[in-house]
């Protein structure tokens, strides 16, 4: 067009960081941060403390072959030093490996479900319905249930002459009298359909916060210019939701990986050791075979591969976020 | 095809009116603008219009099409938006090419008309830049170049230069006025900005809480305003409105103003209107065809204020009812505490029914 539009193709100048007064004058800086420093002190001792410790101790143990009944206190457990014995013994331990592998499946499972089911209800949810209140307090009940009845809730549908199979019974018209939980790969079936029942609220809970918060002018304008509901949907809502997702879908890896609680209830890790995750094997050592110096080097392991994820995990968040604000 | 008819438009919000009974023929390829203070309606007639909202009743006509039930996605309509709603997420680029891509259009056009509309729009430097990172002045190109490339034939703008700073807003007036020349379109222009609906459209609509007061072209709203309150809004500073009664003189029918005095004689055509308006009436000129009458006749009032800005002086005369505003060289000799004498052009002068607001005209 004009050429008096030229000027005005440059960008706008980006705003400086202003939130560091304190940078034009360093000294000051360096005073105010010693001040900070000895202040925290006490407090920042106390948090490492509460941090380092539990972590020293474990490591301390997990070269050893300490155990309660070793009759000797657990600081005087250098005695039973046993040469990485624990560390080496985890690397050949088949049902530590097949409990890892377990807990995985579970997860690989459980978590996309409990993302699909949250989002798709959280689509649901953004607009308005009849009764949507009343569905809305329902759907956050699982929630709410403490996980040792929400396990005996499980054990109980899941019997061979339970609830789940009488339903089944009434569709097929069949006498159906399954054993749920005491087939190996029902039993996990069983174990993982109680996980999403209970943890898809959550994961709708997050989603819909992002959803209402994806401005709605842009998913007119997207309308306007033709996309269907689904183009708008992968074009808009999705990438906009992105950095909300990552954290919806780090939370429940991160607190499915350790599932225990209504699972152990529910089949204590049986039959035999078909649902064993790594927290119920994690369990048992502890409370039955009582080698805590093994315990602690699978801990910490565990322990060390998770920071890890997690590290990864942050990063990728950060940069979502700096791509999408 | 692409006139647009609003045919008793009423919306409402639950018991709350925000348009009454619009009623407003756009013609195929006319500029129209939607004039009117803040709240008065004007984008709730535009989401009508584009089908983001559904009229409580009346009927909104394409060429002859009825577009009741006609969803949003199939009006063909192109709509900026007040805030833009531009796509933050993307680059430019993809902003641009959003509608064709959506539509299916294959890669090798969507490149060529994304090229074309952003050589248009001076945006081809900035194709691959995050739009989050744009200023505003850039947003509001990228939205317009967003909508244009879909050569809608009814282009709808809300507010597009209200958040722009000014001197690009005088540079956006030039080019949105060529970019209708060029194309063509049906374009409903809403703004509270006279100065934009003035330089702009073919025709401006004035509206005023949820009632349309009139509707002609910049000149027509400006010379011969409806009623008072169009008197008022158009216009910087807008109409004078003096409250007073006809009264006979030898010179013929004259305004009696009470303390200010009576009015030179009205011009013959709208003597014989008033003559027959019951009731006080208010006498009208525009601040800027008044002239010191030095001696004269006139309306004697003192200076209560005196504006300058740069080319023009606006001086302030009178208080309260008897509030009078003049518009003249910066070289007027005019101070605070003065007495002015001064005369308005006799015709400019505009007679409204003190009861109803109503411009008492000609033959009507
Ligand atoms: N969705 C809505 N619900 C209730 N009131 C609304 C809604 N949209 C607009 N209004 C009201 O209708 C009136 C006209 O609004 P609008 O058309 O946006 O005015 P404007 O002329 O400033 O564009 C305003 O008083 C506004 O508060
Ligand atoms: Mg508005």
């Amino acid at each position: 067009m004009s050429a008096a539009t030229a000027a005005i193709s440059e960008q706008a100048p980006i705003p400086e960081d202003n939130s560091h007064p304190a940078q034009a004058k360093p000294a000051l800086r360096d005073e105010g941060a010693k001040l900070g420093f000895r202040l925290t002190l006490p407090a920042q001792i106390l948090v490492l403390f509460i941090a380092l410790f539990p972590l020293l101790m474990q490591l301390y143990i997990s070269l050893t072959d300490w155990s309660p009944l070793s009759g000797l206190g657990w600081w005087s457990a250098w005695s039973l030093w046993n040469n990485f014995a624990n560390y080496t013994d985890l690397a050949a331990d088949a049902r530590f490996w097949s409990a890892l592998k377990r807990t995985a499946i579970v997860m690989i499972v459980c978590v996309p479900a409990e993302f699909l089911l949250g989002l798709a209800l959280a689509t649901l949810f953004a607009d308005e319905f009849p009764g949507k209140r009343i569905f809305y307090s329902i759907l956050l009940m699982p929630m709410m249930v403490v996980p040792a009845v929400a396990g005996y809730m499980f054990f109980m549908l899941f019997q061979s002459g339970g609830p789940v199979n009488d339903i089944l019974s009434a569709l097929s018209g069949f006498p159906v009298t399954i054993a749920w939980l005491s087939d190996p790969t029902l039993a996990l079936i069983a174990v993982m359909l109680a996980d999403i029942w209970q943890w898809t609220p959550l994961m709708f809970l997050i989603l819909l916060a992002g959803l209402v918060g994806v401005p709605e002018d842009q998913i007119k304008a997207a309308t306007l210019l033709g996309a269907n509901p689904w183009q708008r949907f992968v074009t808009i809502v999705l990438p906009k939701m992105k950095t909300i997702i990552i954290i919806a879908l780090a939370i429940r890896v991160i607190e499915n990986f350790k599932i225990f609680d209504t699972l152990y209830i529910m089949t204590g890790g049986g039959p035999g050791v078909a649902t064993e995750t790594i927290s119920v094997y994690i369990y048992k050592l502890t409370t039955q075979d009582l080698i805590w110096g093994y315990v602690a080097a699978i801990a910490l392991a565990i322990l060390i591969v998770l920071s890890i994820a997690a590290v990864f995990a942050m990063k990728r968040m950060a940069r979502a976020r700096e791509v999408s604000a | 095809m692409s006139a647009i008819h609003l045919q008793n438009l009423v919306k409402k919000f639950s018991d709350f009116t925000a348009l009454k009974t619009m009623d407003l023929a756009i013609a195929d390829g006319e500029f129209m603008a939607l004039l009117g203070p803040s709240g008065c309606g004007k984008s709730t007639t535009m989401n009508m219009i584009a089908g983001m909202e559904e009229p409580t009743s009346g009927k909104i006509l394409f060429g002859e099409r009825d577009m009741e039930g006609v969803p949003m996605a199939r009006r063909g309509v192109g709509f900026v938006f007040q805030n833009y709603a531009i796509f933050s997420h993307m680059s430019v680029r993809q902003n641009l090419a959003y509608g064709p891509k959506m539509r299916g259009a294959p890669k090798a056009e969507i490149d060529r008309r994304v090229g074309a509309i952003a050589e248009m729009l001076q945006l081809t430097p900035l194709l691959d830049r995050k739009a989050d990172r744009l200023s505003v002045n850039i947003l509001q190109r990228v939205a317009i170049g967003r909508s244009a490339i879909m050569e809608p034939a009814i282009f709808l703008l809300d507010e597009p230069l209200s958040n722009v700073d000014a001197a690009f807003r005088a540079v956006m007036r030039t080019e949105l006025k060529q970019l209708q020349r060029q194309f063509r379109q049906t374009m409903v222009y809403v703004t509270h900005d006279q100065l934009e609906a003035m330089t702009m459209a073919d025709r401006i609509a004035v509206m005023d809480h949820g009632v349309l007061q009139q509707v002609g072209t910049p000149l027509e709203v400006y010379n011969n305003p409806a009623n008072v309150f169009v008197a008022r809004f158009i216009g910087a500073p807008g109409m004078n409105l003096l409250r007073g009664r006809p009264a006979e003189s030898d010179r013929g029918l004259v305004i009696d103003l009470g303390p200010l005095g009576v009015t030179p004689p009205l011009p013959a055509e709208i003597a014989d209107a008033v003559r027959g308006a019951p009731g006080d009436v208010l006498y009208g000129f525009r601040p800027e065809q008044v002239t010191l009458a030095e001696g004269g006749r006139g309306l004697s009032l003192p200076v209560t204020f005196v504006e300058r800005i740069g080319a023009r002086t606006i001086v302030h005369l009178g208080q309260g009812e008897s509030a009078v505003k003049a518009v003249f060289d910066n070289d007027v000799g005019l101070a605070i505490g003065l007495t002015a004498v001064v005369a308005p052009a006799v015709h400019s002068v505009r007679v409204f029914d003190a009861g109803t607001g109503r411009a008492i005209k000609a033959g009507g």
